[in-house]
């Protein structure tokens, strides 16, 4: 069993990845609870989801999960009949805690690796439009050291530093045919970093009501000198430089979260969770070519989210000392205000349903499964920059595993 | 074994998953109030297809009727004919091709004369050579013909004298004596396209005012009127175009007086103006200095500019003098444009006012293409507006348009068809229609 464990922990960074921007997946127990864990303490994803409560774990842990997620986007162009489909594409974001202290002490160290933006999304290169986004793979890797101590049997807080691998690979079609008719391409492809923080406070309070509070700071994270391939008609290749790079920074946005846990008897953990991210940071999207020209010129596109809310409630049975029941869902707001959507992250409020189990295999060890329905609603748009005009709508199915193990 | 189980499980729902995708509820293309069965259009180059200057297969495939036409078979519509150039004839009258760019930026193109479908010249006494093409005999939908002006639909002798009108008649020039207008009504249709009208006004404006005349106001008219009627003689329903504006095409706006004249001061810093010939009134022309408000034509030979003319007073530079101003065939000064702008505006009125009373759909393409001169279009994240080449909307010619061109326009006519007979014809995806290629 522990073999097992071992080599699922060893692929998962390599399996890396993600889904359509803001990337929920952060532990295959919250998960199956509606995503909360901000007012409760469950396993390692407490470096996730409350670095204050990590103290308050009552074992050390080592686990890692993965989440394999198919986001399933359909574009209704207006005035049509077509159905653009997205291209059935798996991403795999995933989620690795380990959380160590001395027995009963009262701190605890913990890292985390996750993956809490991304998206992976290929519309393919002939449909409407095309011109404005063929395909695009952007991860998040987050790497976050933790400290948690316990200040006193009802209150522990902890903090951890975030640094982020990002990376981007954006493919468009630049509508430049050339003899045979084939149009060009456009790739932008590069990784950058960047830092932030996550902290957190937790306490138990006489009331059998357990809280946490928490800050995910924005993360800046800048590709410096990404790739910037341009294919067009050769006589105007002068005009698109080769080679060339680019530069463009992306805010990934903080959240604030604030959760509680109810425990209505021994068998039973309520939990909820609100989430304010702060969408808002991300006004733009830019690109500085390193090399311009008359016709390559640097580009900047509005897109002015807004601060987002997430409400998310979820509950745990324990039906016997191995055996755990989950289920919960959640409402999330856009961040896109109508007439930014784009194709890229074809956003709109959506609601999801999640349901988990979690089985202890063996002494220490607990394999948690969940899977997870979001939807997102259907929503008619014109852009105000592409005039790209239609409807989105998209499905994503989310199941995952993980594996724990405590001592 | 229980986790292999699971995996089992979880790897089967991966893959049931991966089956079922998301669909957006449409409503069924309809067609409205109309018998969408038989589509005809009627028109010139435009409507034929015509690009690059010339008509040749691959611009007819994506002419704006064809579009329409194949669009309409979701709501009802029939086969959509078109008198194609074979493939072995595929290059048709033969066209222009972008083939480089000078050091200066501007294009070099080069006309293609391989594999065309010109089957002879026929002298005609009193007008001049026709150039004759491979007959077509199939059905035929799109009855646009390059040249053609709403004044020529009644004149008998006309397929003697147009050779793309004449590869569509059974009988050889010069012994042709069936009109346009009855060669179309020779087959029974339920719903029309009507785009003619350009010519009248743009024959005239593209020879700089020189080599044709524009169509009177009230034989217009009267044709016009001639024309509907007996279209909707049976209760056919139909859409109409407007005649655009001749001065948003780049025909008239690439070459500009302000261009030529930096290119002469770059030699000769002395030089203040170009001069030109212009109308005066009436048919008198006088030569004066050029003004921004002249428009000089795509095809004008620059390096005629300063190029010695014998004159009375010896010679002198072509172009930069009164005595030797450019010639009127290369330019519709500002008195031509006004001229041919009232026109215009005149046959819009009778168009529209024809409609109106008829109950027809109009896509009003003189609105429509001067808003794209003053403010560009961008569809589907690409952005057109009416600049030579780089624009993407108009062909080589500087006149007619690029396949994305006459995409745009098909789904124009469309909404203006859906909008008038509350029909719900599919637009067509204009990013699968390219502009000019490039080699």
């Amino acid at each position: 069993m522990r073999k097992i464990l071992l080599l699922v922990l060893t692929i998962a960074p390599l399996l890396a990845y993600s889904q359509g921007f803001q990337v929920n997946l952060e532990g295959q127990k919250q998960i199956g609870m509606g995503h909360t864990g901000t007012g409760i303490v469950q396993d390692g994803a407490s470096v996730f989801f409350n670095p204050g409560a990590v103290a308050m774990l009552p074992e050390n842990y080592i686990q890692g999960g993965i989440s394999p997620l198919l986001f399933k986007s359909v574009f209704n162009p207006a005035g049509t009949s077509i159905q653009n489909h997205t291209s059935n594409k798996v991403a795999t974001p995933f989620q690795a805690y380990a959380v160590w202290g001395p027995k009963s002490s009262f701190w605890k160290l913990g890292i985390g690796v996750y993956t809490p933006f991304g998206g992976l999304t290929d519309w393919g290169n002939t449909w409407q439009g095309k011109y404005v986004l063929e395909s695009l793979n952007l991860k998040a890797i987050y790497i976050q050291p933790t400290l948690s101590v316990k200040l006193a049997d009802w209150m522990s807080i902890g903090g951890g530093f975030v640094y982020n691998r990002g990376s981007v690979d954006l493919t468009r079609a630049i509508p430049l045919a050339n003899s045979n008719g084939d149009v060009g391409q456009a790739r932008l492809k590069g990784s950058g970093k960047g830092y932030g923080w996550n902290a957190g406070v937790y306490f138990k309070t006489e009331a059998g009501i357990t809280i946490g509070i928490t800050h995910r700071s924005q993360v800046n994270t800048t590709i410096p000198a990404g790739d910037a391939i341009f294919t067009v008609p050769a006589s105007l290749q002068s005009s698109f430089p080769q080679p060339n790079t680019f530069r463009s920074t992306i805010p990934l946005p903080a959240t604030n979260s604030i959760g509680f846990g109810f425990y209505p008897g021994s068998k039973w953990i309520l939990a909820l969770d609100v989430n304010l991210v702060n969408w808002d940071s991300y006004k733009t999207l830019s690109f500085d070519y390193k090399t311009n020209t008359a016709v390559l010129q640097d580009t900047k596109s509005a897109r002015n989210y807004q601060q987002a809310y997430s409400l998310r409630g979820g509950a745990q049975y324990k039906a016997n000392d191995k055996l755990a029941l989950r289920f919960g869902g959640g409402y999330a707001s856009t961040a896109v205000l109508d007439g930014y959507v784009t194709p890229e992250a074809p956003d709109a409020n959506r609601v999801y349903g999640t349901l988990g189990l979690g089985y202890t295999v063996a002494k220490h060890l607990d394999i948690d499964i969940s899977f997870e329905y979001e939807h997102l609603m259907q929503r008619t748009q014109t852009n105000f920059e592409s005039q790209l005009s239609g409807t989105f709508k998209t499905d994503v199915y989310i199941p995952g595993i993980s594996l724990a193990y405590h001592w | 074994m229980k986790t292999l189980k699971l995996h089992i499980y979880i790897i089967a729902g991966l893959f049931l998953l991966g089956a079922c995708k998301p669909e957006i509820h449409t409503p069924k293309p309809s067609a409205g109030s109309v018998d969408f069965s038989r589509y005809i259009a009627l028109g010139n180059s435009l409507t034929a297809g015509y690009a690059d200057g010339g008509l040749y297969l691959a611009g007819q495939q994506v002419s704006y009727p064809s579009i329409i036409g194949k669009q309409m078979q979701s709501v009802g519509g029939g086969t959509f004919s078109q008198p194609l150039f074979s493939t072995a004839q595929a290059n048709g009258s033969g066209y222009l091709s972008l083939t480089g760019f000078n050091a200066d930026g501007t294009p070099i193109t080069t006309p293609v004369t391989t594999n065309l479908a010109i089957r002879g010249v026929l002298p005609v006494p009193g007008f001049g050579n026709v150039t004759l093409y491979t007959k077509y005999t199939g059905d035929i939908n799109n009855y646009g013909v390059p040249g053609i002006k709403l004044m020529h639909i009644t004149y008998a002798p006309y397929g003697n004298l147009n050779g793309y009108f004449e590869r569509l008649l059974p009988g050889n020039a010069p012994t042709n004596s069936t009109t346009y207008l009855d060669f179309v009504m020779s087959k029974p249709f339920t719903f029309f396209s009507n785009w003619l009208g350009n010519n009248d006004a743009l024959a005239y404006a593209t020879s700089g005012g020189a080599g044709d005349v524009l169509t009177d106001k009230s034989t217009f008219a009267a044709l016009y009127n001639v024309l509907i009627n007996t279209l909707t003689a049976k209760g056919q329903k139909g859409v109409v175009a407007t005649v655009p504006d001749v001065t948003s095409i780049p025909y008239f706006n690439t070459v500009t007086v302000a261009a030529i004249l930096a290119g002469v001061q770059k030699a000769n810093p002395g030089v203040k103006a170009l001069y030109i010939n212009a109308l005066v009134s009436g048919s008198t022309y006088a030569p004066r200095a050029a003004t921004t408000n002249d428009l000089v034509i795509l095809t004008f030979p620059t390096s005629k500019i300063g190029q010695p003319v014998a004159t009375p007073v010896g010679n002198l530079p072509y172009g930069l003098t009164p005595y030797t101003p450019i010639d009127n065939q290369y330019v519709l000064d500002e008195k031509e444009v006004a001229l041919t702008e009232d026109y215009v505006t005149s046959y819009n009125t009778t168009i529209k006012s024809v409609a109106a009373s008829k109950g027809l759909a109009v896509f009003d393409a003189y609105t429509f293409l001067q808003n794209i001169k003053q403010n560009g279009l961008v569809v589907n994240g690409v952005s057109v507006n009416s600049n030579y080449i780089s624009g993407g909307l108009f062909s080589l010619d500087g006149v007619h348009l690029t396949p994305r061109g006459y995409a745009i326009v098909a789904n124009e006519f469309i909404k203006a068809i859906n909008d008038k007979y509350n029909s719900s014809i599919p637009q067509v995806n204009i990013s699968d229609y390219n502009g000019v290629k490039f080699p």
